[in-house]
């Protein structure tokens, strides 16, 4: 129970049906130097954060939102 | 006539009493004993809201007595006091108490150190409320999901009127503690309660009688806990109309039993028609004093109303006067009942749980000591978006030098100065060293006065706040909390029962239940090596890959060389995350115009989140199909395999036509299969994959047939043997988290030219780093334990994951993790008394010309 994630598919769903896939990062690095960076030093903020959301048990789709760290208010 | 038992005593029960009631008639005065001081303890707020009147009811303790419906054949006990709450011996300490302020038990037990688990015990069964049935059959809760557009919290005039307004905009639920206006005294506030009831219901609104919210969370969301369930509620807006209790007033004496709260009093005397006494002081500082003192009158009790501060109430076992400052000057009066209205605390701790802005206030939890056309228009503003600030009821009652502020937990005025004095300074530290509000009743009572507390020793604005609200609000029952907790999902293959029937023990492996062996694993193991053997492996994760795009986010995101393997090969697979660590593995076969994936069974929900996450951040035209469920999956193993698939099948299965690693469609038995020839096991092997609806008849198809070479089924103990002696490493148990594939000697399943895929930069950056850590083959001159430690010369330097005694490898052997020693990987070990010696792998059949047939 509590935070709701609004799936681009099944509308407004509980957010334990979906599992979370970290922030939001990019999906390459240009360089090996750069690349330790964007694996482990995550931004880890105390906010509004970019993330991934997994419907695991719903249409299994993944979703892109931004969620407020701190109230887990999640906006579309 | 209905009667209930109350400690063995027989009481009658009259139509729509409370247990309160029908104990109140019969003369009870004393409920509970209190925590600490057993000081007694009488009918209080009488609304369900303090914890005055907890009984033990049938076996289930802590039920609130005044708002319990009492009925027939009921057994009630109280819950305090020995030998009884009538008479506690421990009611010396209330004598006591003054010479044992707050914190005294932890500092007088704390030395000598053996001295608290004694005195601890002691204490606690001294304290406590009721006994924990433990061998009450475990009660479950069902729990049921809603999602409405705006959820009601409380089904008074200011709830239902939002409802009615709101259901013009959406499905509304409201819930309510009790049955609508069925607590009522007021005959205007009932008649406004019956016709916005019809009205919300004519609307479409759904009422939920008897259901109390016990917590609001994000969302919004809130969970209600009704007489046989749990609801948990998804709501896009919650209205909390859940009303104002009077306010809790502070003076000596102010605990007495016959000290009523005043709307738990005209509910004893309107409702249930029992009189609080002979003669009754109302003292009322707010508008609802006459309609009070006429509602407490009904009963036949003798009223005088007064307005002021109490100063203080006397009595034994129940209060016999009270004094009065009021605006004429000090008066004393001799009663037998003292009913407070002396300000309004509103019931707001739902409203203060959570920072939600869709949760909001209507009626006299936001505005307090409000009219009926105040609560209804408050609620009809809240549904259309314009709800009421919460506001504070004014001039907060006052508390005298002394009386209790938390009612619960013994804490009183003196308390709370005391342990200011100690340095205490704010509200939130008044709480955790007095334990005020901690109790059963949550601070319902006495929130206000820790944090006025506070503010009136000019405590820092940061330190002087109302204490955190936090589920729950009600006590639910544990039952109730556990809801579905415990369902487990278990899934079983299509040949379940055949496992069964054929005498295997089932092991659980992940969600699944899977045949460990069926009786003798030797055999089972010889039936693979020198016959035929098949094994249930429909648990593994399956997945279709089709579309322009496949071969893309096949090469993108894992280390093999997918344009490598032709239409009808196969390859062994690993799959590593972006830090460049084995995450899975699996095999991938080239179908004609798309690929067929397997990985390991526990992977599957993982597998598949992965590999849609890459279709979607890389933007693919790909269409991925989880086929775990769908297909069933049979390997047949064993130098006869072809043999015994030849006498089912009319297919071209030679060595050509299907190759180790390779792929074909085939029909066995009738039945399509998708055969896959793979070598985990070291012998000539084909895995099936088929239709999950026809596994039985093609398990029952190849037992028969494969009586000629003395077919056995293999299980989970027989195959952890047979990858053993191939050196084969099972994920998870021979591996951890941080294994990138060198550290596992799985170097060349990395296709390191390839320009990109998952995790190539990582393994370009541990590359340069000395491998401080391997997995190594060991064979053992004794037999071996797993999980024991390998040491070199005392100093442990490493650990046996995996190990058994090998037949086919010639004696024990495993795998194991070593550590270098200054740079160097040692080859000697010792684990306990027997010597490892690290060892090439395979162990068996080093040269794979068994598996190729």
């Amino acid at each position: 129970m509590s935070m709701v994630v609004t799936c681009p598919t099944c509308g407004r769903r509980p957010f334990t049906e979906f599992s979370f896939g970290g922030e939001l990062r990019d999906v390459a690095s240009p360089d090996t130097a750069s690349d330790f960076a964007r694996v482990y030093l995550h931004d880890n903020a105390d906010g509004p954060q970019e993330e991934r959301w997994f419907h695991l048990l719903g249409c299994r789709r993944w979703v892109t939102l931004t969620r407020d760290t701190g109230t887990n208010r999640v906006e579309a | 006539m209905p009667s209930l038992r109350l400690d063995g005593r027989r009481l009658e029960v009259s139509d729509g009493d409370t247990i309160a009631a029908a104990a109140f008639r019969a003369g009870v005065r004393t409920f509970t004993r209190s925590l600490k001081a057993h000081r007694r303890r009488g009918l209080y707020c009488g609304t369900g809201d303090c914890a005055n009147c907890l009984v033990t009811v049938d076996g289930l303790p802590g039920e609130r007595a005044c708002v319990t419906p009492a009925t027939d054949g009921m057994r009630v006990e109280r819950e305090t006091g020995w030998p009884s709450a009538d008479r506690d011996a421990l009611a010396i300490n209330d004598r006591l108490h003054r010479f044992m302020p707050v914190g005294f038990y932890y500092k007088v037990f704390a030395r000598p150190r053996w001295l608290w688990p004694i005195a601890e015990r002691v204490i606690r069964r001294a304290t406590g409320t009721g006994t924990l049935p433990v061998n009450a059959p475990a009660r479950r809760t069902p729990t049921r999901f809603v999602r409405v557009r705006t959820l009601v919290i409380g089904g008074g005039v200011a709830g239902l009127a939002a409802a009615a307004t709101a259901s013009t905009d959406g499905s509304v639920l409201v819930a309510d503690e009790a049955a609508l206006g069925a607590r009522t005294t007021d005959a205007a506030a009932r008649e406004a309660i019956t016709r916005l009831g019809a009205e919300a219901r004519a609307a479409g609104a759904d009422i939920l009688a008897g259901h109390a919210a016990i917590g609001v969370y994000e969302g919004p969301s809130a969970a209600l806990v009704g007489p046989d369930e749990l609801v948990e509620v998804e709501a896009e807006r919650v209205i909390v109309a859940t009303g104002s209790l009077e306010a809790h007033g502070v003076f000596p004496g102010n605990d007495l039993p016959g000290v009523w709260l005043g709307r738990g009093a005209a509910r004893m005397a309107a409702i249930h028609g029992v009189p609080i006494g002979k003669h009754a002081v109302v003292v009322a500082n707010t508008d609802e004093g006459a309609q009070l003192a006429d509602a407490v009158r009904t009963a036949g009790t003798d009223v005088t109303l007064v307005a002021g501060r109490v100063l203080e109430a006397r009595g034994g076992h129940q209060v016999t006067s009270v004094t009065v400052l009021t605006p004429e000057g000090r008066r004393a009066f001799a009663c037998d009942a003292l009913v407070l209205s002396l300000g309004w605390a509103p019931r707001d701790t739902l409203l203060r749980m959570t920072v939600e802005p869709e949760v909001v206030g209507a009626g006299d939890v936001v505005r307090p000591g409000c009219t009926l056309d105040e609560a209804e228009s408050s609620g009809r503003a809240a549904a259309r978006g314009n709800a009421d600030e919460p506001r504070e009821a004014d001039p907060w009652p006052i508390t005298e030098h002394d009386g209790y502020v938390c009612v619960c937990e013994d804490v009183s005025m003196h308390d709370l100065e005391h342990a200011w004095d100690e340095g205490w300074t704010s509200s939130e530290i008044l709480k955790r060293y007095t334990t005020a509000t901690m109790g059963p009743c949550q601070g319902a009572l006495c929130s206000r006065h820790l944090a006025e507390h506070a503010r009136a020793k000019g405590a820092a604005p940061a330190a002087r706040g109302r204490t955190t609200a936090r589920p729950p609000v009600r006590g639910p029952r544990l039952g109730d909390l556990t809801g579905g907790v415990h369902e487990q999902a278990e899934r079983r293959t299509a040949l379940h029962d055949r496992h069964v029937s054929a005498g295997a023990r089932m092991d659980h492996s992940g969600v699944w239940l899977r045949p460990g062996t069926y009786g003798d694993v030797a055999d089972e193991i010889r039936a693979v090596r020198e016959r035929v053997s098949v094994m249930d492996v429909s648990t593994l994760a399956k997945f279709l890959l089709a579309g322009r795009d496949a071969q893309t986010l096949l090469d993108r995101v894992f280390p093999l060389d997918v344009g490598a393997i032709a239409p009808g090969r196969a390859r062994y697979l690993l799959a590593l995350d972006e830090a460049g660590y084995v995450m899975d593995d699996g095999l991938l076969a080239a179908l004609h115009s798309s690929y067929f994936l397997t990985s390991t069974s526990g992977g599957a929900d993982r597998m598949e989140a992965w590999l849609r996450n890459w279709i979607d951040r890389l933007d693919l035209h790909v269409h991925l199909v989880n086929q775990t469920s769908q297909l069933g999956a049979i390997n047949v193993a064993g130098p006869h395999a072809r043999d015994l698939l030849a006498t089912l099948s009319v297919d071209d299965l030679s060595r050509d036509a299907l190759p180790y690693p390779g792929y074909a469609e085939i029909t066995v038995a009738g039945v399509p299969c998708r055969a896959i020839a793979v070598g985990f096991v070291g012998e000539l092997s084909f895995e099936l994959h088929h239709p999950r609806g026809r596994s039985v008849e093609l398990w029952d198809a190849l037992l028969n047939a494969g009586s000629t070479w003395d077919i056995r089924p293999h299980g989970l103990d027989a195959l952890d043997v047979l990858r053993l002696e191939k050196g084969h490493v099972y994920l998870a148990q021979d591996t951890m988290p941080d294994d990138h594939p060198a550290k596992l000697g799985l170097g060349w399943a990395v296709a390191t030219h390839k320009a990109e895929f998952v995790g190539k930069r990582a393994l370009e950056r541990m590359d340069a780093l000395p491998l401080e850590r391997r997995l190594v083959g060991l064979r053992f001159d004794g037999p071996p334990q797993r999980g024991h430690p390998l040491a070199v010369d005392g100093a442990i330097v490493g650990r046996i994951t995996s190990c058994a005694v090998s037949v086919a490898a010639g004696g024990p052997v495993g795998l194991g993790w070593l550590r270098a020693v200054d740079g160097e990987f040692p080859n000697v070990l010792r684990a306990g008394d027997v010597t490892a010696t690290v060892s090439a792998t395979p162990f068996y059949d080093p040269e794979g010309v068994r598996l190729r047939g």
